[in-house]
């Protein structure tokens, strides 16, 4: 969960031998790992303005959305004027999600009609100013694909020819599947975050995702490992992220813990990442926003957890 | 003892009573009349004599009363289970056989007492606690029902809470060896990241080999023929009745661009709406000038105010006209009239 610095000091022979071993990892020599703290300043932007991003995965239910809408948020906290479309055309959620269902009157549909004005199909959210969303239909309507991609192309130029200047992010929520809802959401984007959970069917989906998001030009992609349980990994019931990373090559962009918080920031409709005290799967969306902005990626991984050193006057609960 | 806790007992148990009993019947009328409006105090202080009794009676007229009280349990015995206060009443009556055993293990049963009556208190409030934190947590169904998704009952509305502050952050922290981070109150161990440049690559490769992929770039229903020069890989067929997507666009691409770049002014299908109406509008108005000049040309004044009474005609054409969805298209020259217009504001 932890960004780390460079590990020069590091074999990568060695690090190999312990990731593939299947001895116990107790038995391991700790490795010293220098660790940098990714809360005490404020990421630097790193590449082109509008940065267009594609939340993606192939299977549904992996957490795209949520992915999307946590993001999203933690960077316009951060301070960056965000953008989130929600390319889901028949069912579209990420405004359930941020709890602005109740003032989407406006969708792309009417914005390709005439019926309205890009400004006005772009929702502000009331907690963070800097954070608009964008939903591509209502779900009733149906998109015309024969500029499906086009249509978003010229929302990014027209995004950023705003009179407030272009956003530094645009977020696109893709659809599940590679069908035509996936082609139209990819087609404007520079840079890709897959979203998987460590199973075997998400990898087979994210691995063909990955593969066509090579073929149409996108390389710079990331991935999240969503719903990783320690416990499990720890019993080996689970693949851990490591595995996950062998199997698809991909740099980590975060790993997200399975938190119950999750449904119930949904109920809410309240971000996770808004959450007070923070939830844990809210800190690591965070620490993925952190990464997208500085466009780095995890050099360390949480693997298991330990027993908590406890104190003398732990029994009393000091 | 057949000094009763109210005086509604008196009368319920009047008849069984020997005559001792009927003097202090008489009193406690008295105390009725006297305190009628307040009856509460009256049974209050009935109650305090009798205790008073109870405890300093001799032993002889305590037997006697239990055995009276007894005689009437039994012939009334349908009326006491089933009534409460004459099952008070019997309670009361044991009352001076408990003050003579708690006087003897007061020590040890009142602790014990109050230790009981201690935890019975501690788990009454713990439960309410727990019942209130509930309806007060973040995040549950209410929150479905505070957002109009979930038709219930209104339950407890969370106020949702804003963390301010990103950069500084005290739930995460790591250890002074770094092999371990501590999240939320849980300590992780810490694995590193050894992807290499040449793993990465080496999955591009493995990946461009599996997956031969070109951006489809024509879409087309099913049935249609593929054009001769369009290549067949790029091609993705839609089926008809696909719930959202359709390969047929009732509006003109050029014209769908200028209406995403348009940033002032009035949206490129309202404005052309408003001027198909007012099209009509004059037409309609024209021709029943001309009609009335036709039909009755005495009536000449009507054309001094022509608008106020075609306004009232209008209504019907208004009605026909203002759905968009019943004429989503204007022609084309129209919209292309429009849409320069639109680029003029």
């Amino acid at each position: 969960m932890i960004s780390l610095q460079p590990l020069a000091n590091l074999k990568p022979a060695s690090l190999y031998f312990h990731r593939f071993s299947s001895k116990p990892r107790t038995k391991f020599k700790p490795i010293t790992i220098h660790s940098l703290l990714q809360y005490n300043r404020k990421p630097q932007l790193a590449g082109d303005t509008p940065r267009v991003v594609v939340i993606t995965s192939g299977k549904g239910g992996v957490g795209k959305t949520t992915t999307t809408a946590n993001i999203g948020l933690s960077l316009a906290r951060l301070g960056f004027s965000v953008v989130a479309i929600d390319a889901d055309v028949g069912l579209r959620n990420l405004d359930l999600l941020l709890g602005l269902e109740n003032r989407v009157n406006y969708t792309v549909v009417e914005v390709l009609n005439g019926d309205c004005r890009l400004d006005q199909a772009l929702v502000r959210d009331k907690r963070w100013s800097n954070f608009e969303l964008l939903c591509i239909s209502k779900p009733r309507s149906k998109l015309p694909l024969g500029f499906g991609g086009k249509a978003l192309i010229w929302l990014v130029e027209a995004l950023k020819a705003r009179e407030e200047g272009a956003p530094d992010f645009i977020i696109i929520d893709c659809p599940a599947g590679i069908d035509a809802g996936f082609i139209t959401a990819i087609t404007p984007a520079n840079e890709a975050v897959l979203v998987t959970t460590p199973d075997i069917t998400s990898l087979r989906d994210a691995d063909r995702v990955t593969g066509l998001l090579e073929c149409d030009g996108i390389r710079d992609i990331k991935m999240i490992v969503n719903r990783v349980r320690t416990d499990m990994i720890k019993g080996e019931d689970m693949m851990s992220v490591l595995d996950v990373q062998e199997m698809l090559g991909l740099p980590l962009l975060g790993v997200i813990p399975e938190d119950t918080e999750v449904i119930r920031s949904t109920n809410r409709g309240h971000p996770l990442v808004l959450n007070k005290p923070p939830a844990i799967a809210g800190l690591a969306f965070e620490q993925a926003a952190w990464r997208l902005v500085e466009q780095d990626s995890m050099k360390a991984v949480m693997m298991e957890e330990e027993p908590k050193k406890r104190g003398f006057f732990s029994f009393f609960g000091g | 003892m057949t000094t009763t806790a109210s005086i509604w007992t008196l009368h319920f148990h009047s008849s069984s009573f020997p005559i001792p009993i009927l003097s202090s019947e008489v009193r406690f009328r008295r105390y009725l009349e006297f305190a009628c409006n307040c009856k509460n105090c009256t049974s209050r202080s009935t109650l305090r004599k009798f205790i008073v009794r109870a405890v300093s009676s001799d032993d002889d007229k305590r037997l006697r009363d239990e055995v009276i009280v007894n005689n009437s349990s039994k012939d009334n015995a349908a009326k006491t289970q089933q009534n409460p206060v004459a099952m008070f009443q019997e309670s009361i009556s044991s009352l001076p056989l408990l003050v003579f055993k708690t006087g003897k293990y007061s020590g040890v049963s009142f602790t014990v007492g109050l230790c009981i009556v201690a935890t019975l208190l501690i788990i009454v409030v713990k439960g309410y606690a727990a019942r209130k934190s509930r309806h007060n947590r973040p995040g549950s169904v209410a929150d479905l029902v505070r957002r109009g998704q979930l038709r219930s009952d209104r339950r407890g509305i969370s106020t949702p809470l804003k963390y301010e502050d990103p950069f500084n952050n005290p739930m995460v922290k790591v250890s002074k060896s770094n092999s371990s981070v501590e999240m939320c109150g849980k300590v992780y161990r810490l694995a590193p990241v050894t992807l290499t440049e040449e793993e990465q690559s080496v999955h591009q490769k493995r990946r461009s080999r599996a997956y031969q992929w070109k951006r489809p770039t024509m879409f087309l229903k099913e049935g249609e023929s593929v054009p001769p020069d369009v290549d067949p890989d790029t091609v993705r067929w839609i089926p008809a009745n696909h719930p959202f997507a359709t390969t047929s666009s009732d509006i003109d691409e050029d014209l769908a661009q200028n209406n995403v770049y348009q940033k002032h002014g009035v949206p490129f299908r309202i404005q052309a709406e408003h001027e198909a109406l007012q099209r009509k509008l004059e037409a309609l108005q024209n021709e029943q000038k001309l009609n009335k000049l036709v039909i009755d040309p005495a009536a000449a004044r009507d054309f001094e105010r022509p608008l106020k009474s075609h306004l009232k005609s209008g209504d019907q054409v208004e009605q026909s006209t203002s759905n968009p969805k019943s004429s989503p298209n204007p022609p084309k020259s129209d919209r292309a009239h429009n849409s320069c217009e639109q680029t003029n504001l």
